[in-house]
């Protein structure tokens, strides 16, 4: 079982990878083959299954990019017309920057989300990003900063909606997204992509996503399903319910989200006596947290709980990102979690591995040397 | 003595052992409610989980709901005697906003349920020992400047909180900080709460004690002076202790609305005067509410709610009956 896991999961790494090569080589050649396109989600999907299926066969003839103009509808279904490939773009949230950064886009931002020297990925992968002139976050957006960068495209959370509509009065292209979850994620990729000419580069980090999904799938199949508590960024009783990305992530990774019964798309709030009474087999720890292991450890409340006896308490790693969230390399957390809850089926080593190859492909750096 | 007097002080002890009954009850089914499937036959078959559970959690938190339901009304009614106004509770003078301020400081810069705890408990006092330092300024020891330094300290203690929020991490700790300013008694157990609550039962004994000078307060000052109380000593006395009440208790459950300013109103309503009885059965009311509103609060939804939600849903249409009822006899 364990060797065919392998194998399968070897062999979808190579073959999104060497689709990634490929793009990287062809990127600077690219064509106007495709005419002015309207793009929303149910043509992008119409348009990228029967890609999925022969991308393999036609990946020599088939032509990505895009013609300008082109109009895209955004995560807040409003229809976006670029006339030109953006020159200049901002990106007031973390989960676009990096996937702007995914997208090989790093050098076309002029502009950047608050606190940007607080998140490793950027010093680890484009330095050069903290030093750009920061536009402010969703609660305190500065928006005349952000004008006086005379970007050609930004890229905002859907709760700066308001901030949007002034910004395009000016005349400035404006995308909201709003990636609460992977599929939300895979949509925004899609409209950035469209709206930066990079949807070769985007394919194949989907790609990428779908081997890593398709490889946990298999390694699951007959894997009894773990009981896992995932305690929240803001304390240990704020939990991740059903609704959430994080729950997802988790049945992803062979595991059963113990508060997966309560109905919410937040965190939601608990109590010890309900930790106890779902005695987790394993109490995972978001990425961001303020607190540690050897907190939960030393929790008298849940001395008794089977995850705390059993030593069984992990915390995300979060050297590059929160794979906690739906960022683009959220899919490493569910491989990194199935190797924690399941470490018969996903060596340490396989996850080592698929997290080398994930981040030389798509952020240029070595993982393990960081 | 008059008829009329011994049918109130009968009536009023009546109201006193029915109340007390009422928060017993409310305690013991607090003891059996609860996420945790808490079985008495496994408790005395020596299930250590189901043990460990009763002593550290469930006992813990259904204590601090009365205790702290009944300090907030005993605290509450302390300041509207000593205010002479109905609508006076602890925020008048900045406890609650100091205690935010103190606990969004906690949350920021440090972690831990302990250390919010201090940090919050000290934010409250810090916020009371300001407005009387400010109000210290004025020689005439008139009971408004009180009240308007404690509303400049409440100002700047939102503005402070207003601040932290700023600065927060919008994931994490924004989320603990405005959870927190919600009010719960879901982190409540054994280990955090024994400092707090000795200092407050040691607070709460001492406002019992002092009950003939809180009860000359509500005269008219030249009269509590011919009775030979120093008005303003006294009322800095009483605020600082009421104010160590209510910190100790808010520091452990985030702020509760509406306890402190209901429970003495519903207690005066339904005794009809200003005494010593009338202070108890507010403390006992305010535990009752507290109480009620927390088993509400974990067992309505599948998920914890704010225990605030609850004191108002319950303590308002209650106030309102009694208002309604009582407007010609207040």
């Amino acid at each position: 079982m364990k060797k065919r896991v392998l194998g399968l999961m070897l062999a979808s790494l190579m073959l999104a990878t060497t689709a990634c090569t490929s793009v990287e080589n062809n990127e600077e050649g690219n064509g106007n083959e495709i005419t002015e396109q309207t793009v929303d989600n149910q043509q992008d999907d119409e348009q990228s299954a029967p890609e999925e299926e022969e991308d393999t066969e036609n990946e020599e003839t088939v032509d990505y990019s895009v013609t300008y103009p082109v109009t895209i509808v955004d995560q807040a279904g409003r229809e976006i017309t670029i006339t030109e490939e953006p020159a200049k773009i901002v990106s007031g949230y973390y989960i676009s920057s990096s996937l702007l950064i995914a997208l090989d886009l790093d050098s076309k931002m002029v502009g950047i989300e608050a606190k940007a020297d607080k998140r490793p990925i950027y010093s680890l992968s484009a330095p050069e990003l903290i030093e750009l002139p920061n536009v402010g976050s969703a609660k305190n957006f500065d928006l005349e900063g952000c004008i006086a960068l005379e970007p050609d495209l930004v890229i905002l959370p859907l709760k700066l909606k308001e901030s949007a509509a002034s910004l395009e009065e000016l005349g400035i292209n404006v995308i909201l997204v709003n990636p609460e979850n992977q599929e939300l994620f895979l949509e925004m990729a899609d409209i950035i992509a469209t709206a930066t000419n990079t949807v070769e580069r985007k394919n194949c980090l989907v790609d990428y996503i779908n081997a890593q999904d398709a490889m946990l799938d298999a390694a699951m199949t007959n894997a009894e399903a773990v009981k896992v508590y995932l305690a929240g960024n803001s304390g240990l009783l704020s939990t991740a319910c059903n609704g959430m990305y994080q729950s997802d992530m988790i049945d992803n990774a062979g595991g059963v989200n113990v508060a997966g019964e309560i109905d919410d798309t937040y965190w939601v709030e608990t109590d010890y006596e309900q930790i106890l009474a779902w005695n987790p087999e394993y109490i995972i720890i978001a990425a961001e947290a303020d607190y540690d292991v050897e907190d939960v450890i030393n929790d008298e409340n849940l001395a008794m709980c089977d995850a705390v006896v059993n030593g069984n308490v992990y915390k995300f790693p979060s050297k590059a990102e929160a794979w906690d969230s739906p960022v683009p390399s959220g899919i490493l957390g569910s491989v990194w979690l199935g190797s924690i809850i399941h470490s018969d089926l996903i060596s340490a080593e396989q996850c080592d591995s698929v997290i080398e190859e994930f981040y030389e492909t798509f952020y240029d750096f070595k993982y393990s040397e960081n | 003595m008059k008829p009329s007097t011994i049918s109130n002080t009968v009536k009023t002890n009546l109201l006193i052992i029915s109340g007390a009954t009422i928060l017993v009850a409310l305690f013991f089914v607090s003891l059996f409610v609860g996420k945790f499937p808490l079985s008495i036959n496994e408790m005395l078959g020596g299930n250590q989980l189901h043990i460990q559970v009763f002593l550290t959690l469930r006992l813990s938190r259904a204590f601090v709901g009365v205790l702290g339901g009944f300090a907030l009304g005993l605290a509450g009614f302390v300041y509207q005697t000593v205010f002479r106004n109905p609508l006076a509770s602890p925020d008048i003078i900045g406890v609650a906003s100091g205690a935010s301020a103190g606990a969004a400081a906690g949350i920021l810069f440090f972690s831990g349920t302990f250390i919010v705890t201090i940090c919050s408990f000290g934010g409250a006092v810090a916020a009371v020992l300001l407005a009387l330092a400010l109000a210290s300024i004025d020689r005439t020891g008139k009971k408004s400047t009180v009240v308007l330094a404690g509303i400049a300290v409440h100002s700047l203690m939102q503005t402070i909180l207003m601040f932290l929020k700023l600065s927060a991490d919008p994931e994490r700790q924004l989320a603990s900080i405005e959870y927190w300013i919600m009010g719960s008694l879901n982190g409540i157990n054994s280990h955090i709460i024994a400092p707090n609550t000795v200092i407050c039962c040691v607070c709460l004994i001492a406002l019992v004690l002092l009950h003939r000078q809180i009860i000359l307060l509500s005269a008219d000052e030249g009269e509590a002076r011919m009775l030979g109380i120093n008005v303003s000593v006294w009322r800095l006395i009483l605020l600082m202790i009421s104010t160590v009440t209510v910190a100790c208790i808010v520091s452990m459950t985030g702020l509760i609305s509406f306890v402190g300013l209901l429970a003495p109103h519903c207690a005066r309503k339904l005794t009809g005067n200003n005494s010593i009885k009338t202070m108890v059965l507010g403390g006992i009311i305010g535990g009752a509410l507290l109480c009620g509103a927390d088993i509400l609060a974990r067992s309505v939804a599948s998920t914890e709610l704010p225990v605030s939600i609850f004191t108002s849903l319950i303590g308002a249409p209650f106030l309102i009956v009694l208002l309604v009822r009582g407007k010609d006899n207040v």
